[in-house]
């Protein structure tokens, strides 16, 4: 052990805390920067693992009280991924305890391990396997030392089973982590631990119970919107009438703070901010629908405008993928299609909503946002104060799918509270969740390519896509940069082309868009996957025979996602006829460190395409939670064929035209295929992502079996 | 306004109009009860009007008047721990997000005990509450393996 030693004290609390970890805590929000997400999102488009970048020291994720209970806070929110539960195994595992040893905490951007990244992207696990598993060592071995300091023992001499140590030959002396603890004055942390031998982690790849769902059977669970506290009111607050418009004046203040119910108009007129306070939430909407706003309207843009925008060529475009010499290969019997995606929105079954309580000593707010260290820094620079004052708590989130990465909610709650000096929940309506946000991009893709003898010899894909990451990477990194890491996402060509050539161009849009689940890997899988299969038809060949033949080589992420198309042909039948009437199509894709292959049964009645069977093998490197994972795949196919088959965010006037379920309508459950899943679990691969990869292939998929049916390409979403 | 809410009587002055949904959560603090759209297109709001499912947040105070009323929360009084469907859906691990599920428990809850035997075809007609995590597989299935046990 080397000799640098760190010192801990117990607070009065009882607690583990590192000394000096209230300083600690605030300088964090460096841990997991901006660099490393760049350099994360480039690893992973090349099948690499993505650096840990959170703070591993036990103190932030451990607090160990007499009870011997202990505490584990963890940076990451639950969304439905079941990420707790995956991360608490991690921990248990390292640590050597059962999961019931373990209460599971929510950090908060103040208390607990900080993350600057937030939740997104599919890397929860990437990212936080190592520092949670040294964290973990970190602690089990200060334990160790503490008995062997109380029992005068040699470290070696120490032996643990389950969350407690006994002298070597003397279980009498067994004693909790929290009897341990209690004894203990001052701590020694090893600065190296030797981490478990994987032979040891048995809690690693069970499909052990998810911790929150109890919680959610039996109505107990807090969301965003669920958040209460003792005389809290009920808030709202005008927004724009489309994307453009600028706040000019509110034309009947006294009018609307006389209406029945209503305790405050709040008006902050450079911040653009109007919102009302009242004693029930109805009192509080209705009070907003009355709110007379004269607006300065600019530019109404209407949806075929911003379709033209989103056009590839022209200057700007930078090269993310070239090997060889495409354009030079392309001319006569070159082969080429177009694709094109459109705006979409986000429709979490939970809308936005903040709880925030302002004092003179600090700001909470509870709220379901996927950034909690984002969030703070917005609520902050919104109310002038320092981000120190900010605390933002995590509730769970109703489903996040990158519409909660800046609560904007957080900040309307957060300004009412100040203003009115009492707890302020702000819920969005439906219609205010899907017209305020922000949007998947609309896409539009060119592709060429040559095929020689059955064999592509050149392809190129050209990519435009409006922002998805690009606001949040600051101003340097941009321009360093030039197109959006989010954007292409799925975008570069995994099959093995001595041409290979991807450009992608940057499009900025005046309709806010930003992440959405998978970013830009929904849109770039349906177009190369598609143009795949017409290169797969052209050259007479089967499309799942014509995928393999371009994977070749002996590259790790080429050996598995072979793999995973010749699972998947076994597990379809996809060697045997479907029943009449019916067609398969195939699709494949590799992200995330996490290779997925999936066939889809349909049909057609009339011009409606039926979904019949899904199947979906998917390798996400080691598995952490096998029964999640599948059903991560279930809801990303589900997802995806709602993209497929439903989804068009409509504008006119510059604003969103259909904002509820009645005319943007998600897959409802009567249209639910059956879907079969298959996991495979490499021992050697690292973790990769769970949350999102599957989405990619299906509607290509579903594409191409439909091709089957009728013989025409589909090469727009919606599908029909 | 009279009303009972989860076998316990409630008086409350709320307007009339005002939707049952906003009663609950609000002046009840019985969260479980979700809003997901207000005008009866998602399901997350589902409760029980005198054992039959209903969207609350389309259900004004006037109509209730009278009736019993279960949530999410008083779903399993008078069962040994979970009602049937719950414990399905903890077996099946059918949660994802959450956010819909107290109401397809309670949607799912309302079709068995009016219908007794449901299969595949009546849940599809019948349960059409959205789940945006798409869960879907195995609300199917957890609804099923209740039903089962309904009936046996
Ligand atoms: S909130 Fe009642 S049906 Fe959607
Ligand atoms: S579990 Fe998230 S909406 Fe159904």
């Amino acid at each position: 052990m080397s000799e640098k030693k760190r010192r801990w004290t117990i607070t009065r609390r009882g607690f583990l805390i590192g000394a000096g970890s209230g300083a600690g805590l605030l300088a964090l929000g460096v841990g997991l920067g901006l660099p490393r997400a760049r350099l994360s999102i480039a690893d992973r488009l090349d099948g690499a693992t993505a650096p840990g970048g959170l703070e591993a020291t036990p103190d932030l994720w451990f607090e160990l009280g007499e009870t011997g209970k202990l505490r584990l806070y963890l940076p990451k929110v639950e969304m439905g991924q079941g990420i707790h539960t995956a991360l608490a195994q991690i921990a248990a595992a390292e640590l050597g305890v059962t999961l019931d040893d373990l209460e599971i905490l929510q950090a908060t951007s103040r208390v607990g391990p900080q993350d600057s990244s937030g939740t997104q992207g599919s890397a929860s696990v990437i990212t936080s396997y190592e520092p949670i598993r040294q964290a973990a060592a970190a602690l089990r071995e200060t334990l160790r030392s503490a008995a062997s300091e109380q029992w005068g023992q040699p470290l070696d001499q120490i032996v643990q089973e389950g969350a407690s140590f006994f002298a070597k030959g003397d279980t009498a002396t067994r004693l909790s982590f929290g009897e341990l603890a209690a004894g203990q004055r001052e701590w020694t942390v090893p600065d190296e631990v030797t981490l478990r031998p994987t032979a040891e982690l048995t809690l690693i790849g069970q499909s052990v119970p998810r911790i929150d769902i109890p919680s959610k059977v039996n109505g107990a669970a807090v969301y965003g919107y669920d958040a209460r506290m003792d005389g809290m009111r009920y808030g709202a607050s005008a927004h724009k009438p489309s994307f453009e418009a600028e706040f000019v004046r509110l034309r009947n203040e006294s009018a609307v703070a006389a209406m029945a119910g209503v305790e405050a108009v709040v008006v902050e007129g450079e911040a653009g901010f109007v919102g009302v306070v009242a004693t029930t939430r109805r009192a509080a909407w209705q009070a907003r629908d009355a709110l007379d706003i004269e607006w300065r309207e600019g530019k109404r843009w209407s949806q075929r405008e911003i379709e033209e925008l989103v056009t590839v060529g022209g200057r700007g475009g930078v090269a993310i993928q070239r090997e060889g010499h495409a354009e030079a290969m392309f001319g006569q019997g070159t082969i080429s299609a177009e694709y094109r995606t459109p705006l979409a929105a986000h429709m979490p079954m939970e809308p936005q909503a903040a709880l925030a309580d302002a004092t003179g000593d600090g700001v909470r707010v509870w709220v379901s946002t996927q950034m909690q260290a984002r969030t703070a820094d917005a609520v902050a620079s919104a109310l002038g104060r320092e981000v120190g004052e900010i605390e933002i708590i995590p509730t769970y989130l109703g489903g996040g799918f990158g519409r909660k990465g800046i609560s904007e909610v957080a900040i309307e709650a957060a300004r009412l509270s100040e203003a009115v000096g009492v707890p302020v929940h702000v819920g969005w309506t439906r219609e205010e969740e899907t017209q305020n946000g922000y949007f998947r991009p609309p896409t539009h893709h060119q592709f060429r390519a040559v095929l020689e003898k059955g064999r592509v010899t050149a392809i190129e894909h050209q990519q435009a896509s409006g922002d998805v990451l690009f606001a949040y990477f600051p101003a340097p990194l941009r321009f360093l940069f030039g197109v959006d890491f989010g954007a292409w996402r799925g975008g570069r060509i995994a099959y093995e082309v001595a041409n290979r050539h991807v450009v992608a161009w940057r499009r900025k849009l005046p309709v806010p868009t930003g992440p959405w689940r998978g970013l830009g890997l929904l849109a770039n899988t349906f177009a190369l996957e598609s143009f795949f299969d017409e290169l797969a038809y052209v050259a007479g060949t089967d499309p799942l025979s014509f995928r393999l033949a371009h994977l070749n080589s002996d590259a790790a992420h080429v050996v598995r996602l072979r793999a995973a198309l010749d699972a998947v042909r076994a597990l379809s039948s996809w060697d045997a006829p479907p029943a009449a009437g019916r067609a398969r199509g195939v699709a494949c894709s590799f992200d995330a460190g996490t290779a997925v292959a999936l066939v889809v049964e349909a049909s057609l009645d009339g011009e409606t395409p039926i979904v019949h069977h899904v199947w979906a093998v998917m390798d996400c490197g080691q598995l952490i939670n096998p029964d999640t994972a599948t059903a991560q795949v279930e809801g990303n196919v589900i997802w995806g064929l709602s993209s497929a088959l439903l989804e068009q965010a409509t504008l006119a006037e510059g604003r969103i035209t259909n904002a509820n379920f009645a005319d943007y309508p998600i897959l409802p459950p009567a249209r639910a295929p059956e879907i079969t899943v298959q996991l495979i679990n490499p021992t050697d691969a690292p973790p990769g992502g769970v949350g999102e990869p599957a989405i990619g292939p299906v509607p290509a998929a579903l594409a191409n079996a439909l091709f089957r049916l009728d013989g025409k390409r589909r090469r727009d979403l919606p599908l029909v | 306004m009279k009303l009972t809410i989860n076998n316990r009587p409630f008086e409350t002055d709320a307007p009339p109009d005002t939707p049952l949904l906003w009663l609950l959560r609000d002046e009840l603090g019985l969260i479980g009860t979700r809003f997901g759209c207000g005008v009866g297109l998602c399901g997350a709001c589902t409760v029980h009007l005198d054992g039959v499912a209903a969207r609350s947040c389309i259900t004004p105070l006037s109509t209730v008047e009278g009736k019993a009323v279960t949530t999410i929360e008083g779903l399993a009084e008078g069962y040994e721990g979970l009602h049937p469907v719950q414990q399905a859906f903890i077996d099946q691990q059918v949660p994802q997000c959450g956010y819909c599920m107290s109401g397809q428990i309670m949607a799912i809850a309302g079709l068995l005990a009016e219908e007794g035997a449901v299969d595949e075809a009546t849940l599809a007609e019948k349960v059409t509450n959205l789940c945006r995590c798409g869960a879907y597989v195995r609300i199917r299935r957890a609804a099923l393996q209740a039903a089962a046990e309904v009936n046996s």
